[in-house]
């Protein structure tokens, strides 16, 4: 019970604490809590934007999740995420694929570039211990260049006025729209990505590997379980949700490859994994708190123009507030 | 194109880039020698650059404006300090929270300042050394904060280095069991350093926005956290090095707009991308050589319990 009481207060302070930021600036924080719920869950195109927004932060809270699970940090979904959108991108625009198989062949493309982009910081923690919380931080950066350097460069578009855009897809290479809203297929895939991950840590051998080596890597050791290959294929997993994201972004939002397609998803990964304790079913409830907290910050700066950058604040505060918790609670602070 | 005047202000230039760069990975390299890991870096110093501008617009006083960043500096890394050393929750996921935390509050407060005009710090022309052909101009040519951040940096190393302090500081981040049987309050020496290290990273900030770009917008430190962080590696933990690597990442990003001007062939974008591919370089050497000259402090990042061997 107690565990689903933490992140159940850490929510009402963070609200409390913007409450207190949103009155210094004249605001009834009140009023303002009341329009971000309505605007989330009083139309369906509110329903709609928030599932669109959630689905993103699904597929990078698993991305962080999996190999959390494994005790390992995946800061870099940013860059995987970017990895995967670029891969997604080049297929929907230069390759020549029968309309059936472009939603696919998409998919595994961005699969594998996120997968290829957690290879190297899972390959080097594997060889050589090196600390894969600041080698995957540092290649988000590299990721991100290089997909502006695309669509500067040799991507931009031939119908885009020199925005540094892509044309936009062929019409076989965007997923599906459904009830005449923004709401898309790669809501579903993100939701049964998440359940096949909860079976495959819950059911199979690789599962009880992965929970092992990160509940006590020594008992890893004793119960013949190789480190270096579960460190390896869980930050393999971890990108290749990270790239879908990315391919799904930009076939069912954005369109078109375009710099920042992503407004901090893969690092807003980390608080949904972390306040899902890295279970992919409650990664699908933690990642639609935080689509909520996306929703409803746009909606203050909407009505109040109150910068979005209070959904930053809120996020950081959550998580704040949980660590803080369990610190607390395990008691070795004295 | 190439001619020494070209280099000469381009030296000049990677000075003035580096500057901040160097504040922050001054203050970064304290903290992690004392064993924190700070990555909240990128929000103190945005924090820095905004509580600089916010100061220097309200009070007509820039220096002012430049010790208030580095309290808001302070004010941050105390959040990091708590949690890390009193809370011994886990640091890199509280660093990377700070971030959020910074680039949220000044996003949120600091859009009514946009477009606003400041008291900046401006450069001093040093009498008779300044008028030197081309050394002149790369040297001499700066703002008192510019040079501050070199005597800081000596100052730091003799900090660590020389003083009964430093090897205290040191031992913290090196053996906390061991600083700690010989008496070293590990946990006051850890708030010290972290907080020491937040007031320079906020300094960095205002740098920015009141002697470097002079102005302030929404997220304009644009990664200069990270990179920092990426120097403090780069640097191995040394400040002295600390001064060359952040002179040199500087001057990348001057060359990387300067050759985009001139249009010399090598894309903007890949100039970007070279401090963080050399940091992963340099970080897989001193992996793989165990130099310790090149290693970071052993117990980085690793909360400190009285009595539990981790």
């Amino acid at each position: 019970m107690r565990s689903y009481l933490s992140p159940v207060i850490s929510i009402l302070a963070s609200l409390a604490v913007v409450g207190v930021m949103l009155a210094v600036m004249g605001i009834n924080p009140l009023e303002a809590y009341i329009v971000m719920f309505s605007r989330s869950f009083a139309s369906r195109f509110g329903l709609a934007e928030l599932c669109v927004k959630t689905t993103p932060l699904i597929l990078t809270g698993l991305a962080v999740a999996v190999p959390l699970r494994a005790g390992l940090w995946n800061i870099g979904a940013e860059g995987q995420l970017y990895m995967g959108a670029f891969a997604a991108s080049v297929v929907a625009l230069y390759v020549n694929l029968p309309d059936f198989l472009a939603i696919p062949s998409m998919l595994v493309a961005g699969a594998i570039f996120g997968m290829g982009w957690a290879a190297i910081p899972a390959f080097l923690k594997a060889k050589f211990d090196l600390n894969e919380i600041i080698s995957t931080l540092l290649l988000n950066y590299v990721a991100i260049y290089w997909v502006e350097y695309m669509v500067y460069g040799p991507m931009r578009g031939k119908e885009v006025y020199n925005f540094p855009f892509t044309d936009l897809f062929p019409d076989a290479a965007t997923l599906p729209r459904f009830f005449g809203t923004r709401l898309h297929l790669g809501f579903l895939i993100a939701i049964l990505a998440a359940i096949v991950m909860y079976h495959i840590l819950k059911k199979t051998e690789f599962g009880f590997a992965v929970r092992v080596l990160g509940a006590n890597p020594r008992a890893a050791d004793y119960a013949g379980i190789s480190r270096q290959k579960i460190i390896i294929c869980s930050m393999l997993l971890g990108g290749m949700f990270a790239g879908i994201a990315g391919m799904i972004e930009v076939s069912g939002i954005q369109l078109r490859l375009r710099p920042a397609i992503s407004t901090g998803y893969g690092y807003a990964g980390i608080p949904v994994a972390l306040l899902a304790s890295g279970n992919p079913l409650l990664v699908l409830l933690s990642a639609s708190l935080f689509g909520f907290i996306y929703v409803g910050g746009s909606a203050l700066q909407t009505t109040y123009s109150v910068p979005v950058a209070v959904v930053y604040v809120f996020q950081a505060l959550i998580v704040l507030f949980i660590i803080g918790g369990q610190s607390l609670r395990r008691g070795d602070h004295a | 194109m190439l001619d020494v005047g070209f280099v000469s202000s381009l030296l000049a230039s990677s000075i003035r880039a580096g500057t901040p760069l160097l504040y922050a990975t001054l203050g970064e390299t304290l903290t992690e020698r004392s064993g924190i890991l700070n990555l909240g870096v990128e929000g103190i110093m945005i924090t820095g650059a905004f509580t600089g501008f916010a100061v220097s617009v309200l009070t007509g006083n820039p220096w002012l404006g430049v010790l208030f960043a580095g309290f808001a500096g302070m004010a941050l890394a105390f959040i990091h300090a708590f949690f890390s050393v009193t809370l011994k929750a886990n640091q890199p996921i509280t660093g990377l929270m700070i971030v959020l935390l910074g680039l949220g509050i000044t996003g949120f407060f600091g859009r009514s300042y946009i477009g606003e005009v400041a008291v900046y710090i401006n450069p001093i022309h040093i009498p008779h050394l300044s008028t030197l052909p081309y050394l002149g101009e790369i040297l001499f040519t700066h703002d008192p904060l510019a040079y501050i951040a070199v005597i800081l940096a000596a100052v730091l190393w003799f900090l660590l280095f020389k003083t009964r302090y430093g090897l205290e500081i040191i031992a913290t981040g090196e053996n906390p069991e061991a600083a700690d049987s010989v008496g070293v309050d590990v946990d006051r020496v850890r708030y010290i350093c972290t907080l020491m290290g937040g007031f320079l990273v906020g300094i960095g900030g205002a740098y920015l926005s009141l002697a470097y770009a002079k102005l302030w917008t929404e997220g304009m430190t644009a990664g200069r956290g990270w990179i920092s962080l990426a120097l403090v590696i780069f640097s191995g933990w040394m400040p002295q090095r600390a001064v060359l690597g952040a002179y040199l990442f500087g001057g990348l990003d001057v060359l990387s707009f300067k050759l985009q001007a001139i249009g010399v062939g090598i894309p903007y974008h890949f100039m970007k991308m070279v401090p963080y591919v050399v940091t992963i370089v340099v970080l897989l050497f001193s992996v793989i050589r165990k130099r310790a000259a090149f290693g970071a402090p052993a117990a980085l990042g690793i909360p400190y319990v009285r009595g539990k061997k981790e």
